[in-house]
């Protein structure tokens, strides 16, 4: 059976976002998997136009074809890219690579239903899951739109923190749209599916490592008791739009005001914004964790693509020892979410056997797309790239990091790879 | 005593004029969902008489109705001195109208803190320095509703929910719960600090005692959901529908069911999650019970089985007005009441609770401590002995080791003490004076020279029996004991140091005690945890480690905001598997 001899991955220079180009070289072909495309800040050397620049790359790296598309998960930093919009724009470039096998989460799939615990090939019914992802953009959108009025209450680079989750959480709805059409075979997948992906890919073999269904994630919750419908409480913020009633009476406030009342007002517009910051971390968190984990094999070349999958997503994965051996030679390792500190468990870091603190040959590779002093802040151990993160893949691994591509025309990172065994 | 009087009356005629030292505002008994005949059950509270300016603002209170997701202010509502405006009102008001919502906050937040100004026999103050607590009735649009120290505020947010506006200011538990926040905060500051699994629960599971225990002190609410099957509710009720069985599925299940279902969003279901604890002495180990809300759930479990115990004995002494059934006045009375009385109790056991680093079992001796004091005689309903039992059904045994005839109350203290130059008078309001009293006998009490050390408060007590009116005198006392190390230092006292901690992490070791002095200035109990007692630190240290509490950013995550988020979410972080 035929095998690759050789694999490349070009990792883009996009900024705060993920885009990657995995290509199996064969004897006598080249297959080409691209894995995501999105945005949602360009460093000062990156001209506007950065992702469709990417897209021609694309486009010429394969020859016009594109065998398989991985789309991790909704979040702008990932799927901008695929919106067409008019004119020739990235989306548009993509979409005339018409992409045989589309790989999505199976939270993704419109057909699933009202309380879907399972994916549809087991079950089928109504788009209530996607209904609910959209009302989660809706939640960002109002919490976004309140946070404005909140103005300065709460220094500038907070309005900018939450302004900049609040952006990566709106819907993206031309680049869901256009995913919804993409792909001879739309694959939408949970932990221990198929991705369709071994038909384009031969000699390849594809492990889905996540996301659970929700059933597989109640398998290892410590316990349950609230229905599934915990997450999607945070609606309750959508009734802000709505006109009320008892509220008529209110006005803002006046000069004439008790001085308490006016203090009062500033500390309660702090702690509301405070409030709002975590209700869209809590979204943010949620649709991390519907992030595809893919594991590809082929030979001795073990490579692992986990979105921005967190722990929470992680956890059924590596509950099981059969995973755990699996994972333990991964020659190259995408980190997750763009280095942040909770994206690379520990337990999944400690699994990898071929770290190691001195260059060698078949040491690991770990890549990282990602940009700083974008998200989350060094005050409070949240930045991204984490710094203690980050120093354990220098020292670790072989470390390729997108922070270091700054040429306005050799704007990627070219890793090649042999494959023996 | 006004306190007295306060406290034990619930339900009365009209509201009272002139030099009065009481009066009554209609609430909601419970929340909009818990109605009876289809409307809503409400009830009229007794609180502390006082000139309100608008708002209403008063003494210890201040209601600001501001909406911070509208940045608006609410037209502020006056209450008048003599009337209760919204007595009878029709459900559209009380659900519609703000200037209601603010009634409501106001009438609880109040009866609330008379509750713990009777059961502590002395004012009791906020942890902030204003003396005027402020609550905002629509704070925000939101799913939550909350404490906030920085804000001196209470915080209630109103949200839309599937069958029209859900507002958290309108249920009785939500506001006495956050109430108990701000009360218990200003009783023992460092209760908020992480320190132990119990310490991060103690402050969630005391709150909903308190919401709990003041809502089943309601007869009202009690009435509404005491035997259900019963063909036409009437004057009497079954005896065969008071077993604790049945009170349990009826009026404890029948209330968690009746609980506006979509305020959980909110909060989680206290009651309901309590009531589902399958008791065990294995819980407080147990993976499951290590989160502290969910942990806080085991204190609620444990009280609200002893107020079942009683409640029944209670019920077993009331004689038959026909064969098989009882005076239902009488059955409810004796439940609201049985409530009542736990909930003194259990707020009394504060005063004897060390002020550092509290774990359940220190809870239970102070509760039992405390109660003995005041009330040597328990033979009739048998408080302690159904706290004693059902505590020790879900794991809690008293931290004191003491036998006998009341097992676990607090050792008495050495009486080999020097009093001779310290002065009784100061002794009742001065931190200095105690101070050197505690100085003076460092050895005898085991107080660390070494480290800083501060009274941090003297308070004189005034306690009345509930049974003989008999009145107890009491001083308590507080202080705490600070050592700042390193954890390369930690070695040298004995602590183990938690894997992976640098030398240089800087660590705060706390200690700290009450004294509690009799009427004659006698030292009685002496209630501390030790700061350099090992095997504890060495157990706090790594609980704080592995939780993440040195990392920057721990403190906001630790407000009570982020606790009742994560608490209505279910969430629980995992900070061993992040960098």
């Amino acid at each position: 059976m035929a095998r690759p001899v050789r694999i490349s991955l070009v990792m883009y220079q996009v900024g705060f976002g993920d885009c990657f180009l995995l290509t199996f070289h064969y004897a006598t072909m080249a297959r080409h998997v691209l894995i995501d495309m999105g945005t949602t800040g360009l460093p000062k050397t990156a001209p506007a136009g950065r992702l469709l620049q990417v897209a021609e790359d694309v486009r010429a790296r394969t020859g016009g074809h594109l065998d398989g598309l991985v789309v991790s998960h909704r979040h702008a930093d990932h799927i901008s890219g695929f919106a067409r919009g008019s004119g020739r724009t990235s989306g548009s470039v993509i979409a005339s690579l018409r992409p045989s096998v589309v790989v999505q989460p199976w939270t993704e799939d419109p057909r699933a239903r009202p309380n879907a615990k399972r994916p549809v090939s087991e079950r089928t019914g109504r788009t209530a899951f996607t209904t609910r992802l959209d009302e989660m953009h809706r939640v960002a959108e109002l919490a976004l739109a309140e946070s404005r009025t909140l103005g300065a209450a709460e220094g500038k680079a907070f309005a900018q923190r939450l302004a900049f989750l609040g952006e990566t959480n709106l819907k993206n709805a031309p680049a869901v749209r256009s995913l919804m059409r993409l792909g001879r075979v739309r694959s939408y997948v949970s932990f221990g599916g198929r991705t369709g992906l071994e038909s384009v890919l031969p000699g390849v073999k594809v492990h889905v490592l996540g996301p659970p269904t929700l059933e597989q994630s109640e398998e290892i919750r410590k316990q349950r008791r609230r229905d599934e419908d915990e997450f999607w409480h945070l609606l309750a913020l959508t009734g802000l739009a709505t006109p009320r009633a008892w509220s008529a009476g209110a006005r803002s406030l006046a000069k004439a005001d008790a001085p308490s009342t006016r203090w009062f007002r500033e500390r309660l517009r702090a702690l509301r914004a405070e409030s709002l910051l975590e209700l869209v971390r809590i979204l943010d968190k949620a649709m991390n964790n519907t992030s595809v984990i893919l594991l590809f094999e082929t030979g001795d070349q073990k490579l692992l693509f986990p979105g921005d999958a967190q722990i929470e997503n992680w956890q059924y994965a590596l509950s099981k020892e059969r995973v755990r051996r699996l994972l333990a030679d991964v020659t190259l390792y995408k980190v997750g979410h763009h280095g942040s500190l909770n994206a690379t468990p520990k337990t999944l870091w400690e699994l990898f056997d071929k770290r190691s603190r001195t260059p060698r040959r078949g040491r690991l590779i770990s890549v990282v797309s990602t940009m700083g002093n974008k998200h989350g802040s060094s005050t409070r151990d949240t930045e991204v790239p984490r710094i203690p993160l980050v120093e354990a893949l220098k020292e670790r691994s072989e470390y390729h990091t997108s922070q270091t591509i700054r040429s306005r025309t050799t704007f990627w990172d070219e890793i090649e790879l042999t494959v023996g065994g | 005593m006004s306190h007295v009087s306060i406290a034990r009356a619930r339900e009365v005629a009209s509201p009272t004029t002139g030099s009065a030292r009481t009066r009554t505002l209609t609430v909601i008994a419970q929340d909009p969902g818990v109605r009876s005949r289809g409307r809503i059950v409400t009830t009229r509270l007794r609180v502390p008489a006082e000139v309100l300016a608008p708002g209403p603002w008063g003494y210890r209170v201040h209601v600001i109705d501001y909406d911070s997701s509208k940045d608006a202010l609410h037209p502020r509502a006056a209450i008048d001195e003599a009337t209760d405006a919204f007595e009878g009102a029709p459900d559209g008001t009380l659900l519609g109208d703000p200037r209601f919502h603010a009634q409501n906050v106001y009438a609880i937040a109040m009866a609330t803190l008379a509750r713990f100004e009777f059961a502590l026999g002395r004012r009791v103050g906020w942890a902030f320095s204003s003396h005027q607590l402020k609550i905002a009735p629509h704070a925000f649009a939101d799913a939550n509703a909350f404490y906030s120290r920085e804000a001196e505020a209470l915080l209630f947010g109103y949200f839309a929910g599937e069958k029209g506006e859900v507002h958290t200011a309108l249920s009785h538990d939500v506001v006495a719960h956050e109430t108990t926040h701000a009360l218990l905060d200003g009783l023992r500051e460092r209760y908020t600090d992480p320190s132990s699994p119990d310490q991060a629960a103690f402050h969630e599971g005391f709150a909903d005692v308190v919401a709990l225990l003041s809502v089943f002190a309601q007869p009202s609410v009690v009435g509404a959901v005491l035997d259900p099957d019963a063909e036409a509710p009437d004057e009497v009720v079954r005896v065969s529908a008071l077993t604790a069985e049945r009170l349990k599925r009826t009026v404890l299940f029948g209330l968690a069911e009746q609980m506006g279902e979509e305020l959980q969003l909110a909060r989680g279901s206290a009651l309901r999650s309590s009531l589902d604890i399958v008791p065990s002495p294995d819980l407080l180990a147990s993976a499951e019970f290590q989160e502290p809300h969910r942990r806080g759930e085991i204190l609620v479990a444990a009280m609200l089985s002893a107020f079942l115990e009683v409640w029944v004995r209670r019920l077993q002494r009331l004689g038959e007005v026909r064969s098989g059934q009882v005076d239902r006045a009488l059955a409810v009375e004796q439940g609201a009441d049985a409530a009542e009385r736990l909930l003194t109790m259990a707020i009394r056991a504060i005063d004897y609770a060390p002020p550092v680093d509290l774990q359940f079992g220190d809870y239970l001796s102070a509760l039992l401590t405390a109660d003995v004091e005041l009330r040597p005689d328990d033979s009739r309903y048998g408080y302690r002995e159904a706290l004693r039992r059902s505590f020790a059904a879900f794991g809690i045994e008293p931290a004191s080791p003491t036998r006998g005839a009341e097992p676990g109350v607090w050792q008495k203290s050495p009486a080999d003490l020097r009093y001779d130059r310290s002065h009784f008078e100061s002794m009742q309001r001065d931190p200095g004076e105690v101070f050197r009293f505690m100085w003076e006998n460092r050895t005898a009490l085991g107080i660390e020279p070494d480290a800083y050390s501060k009274v941090i408060s003297v308070r004189p007590v005034l306690r009345i029996d509930p049974d003989d009116g008999f009145a107890l005198h009491e001083t308590v006392a507080e202080y705490v004991q600070i050592l700042d190390t390193r954890g390369s230092e930690l070695a040298d006292f004995g602590i183990a140091r938690p894997e992976g901690m640098p030398d240089e992490q800087r660590v705060l070791l706390y200690g700290g005690g009450i004294l509690l002095f009799d009427e004659y200035g006698r030292l009685k109990y002496h209630v501390y945890n030790h700061l350099l007692r090992k095997r504890r630190q060495s157990e706090r240290l790594a609980y704080l480690w592995r939780s993440g509490a040195f990392r920057a950013g721990a403190s906001i995550a630790r407000r009570i905001a982020a606790l009742h988020r994560r608490r209505a979410l279910d969430m629980a972080g995992d900070v061993s598997e992040e960098w």
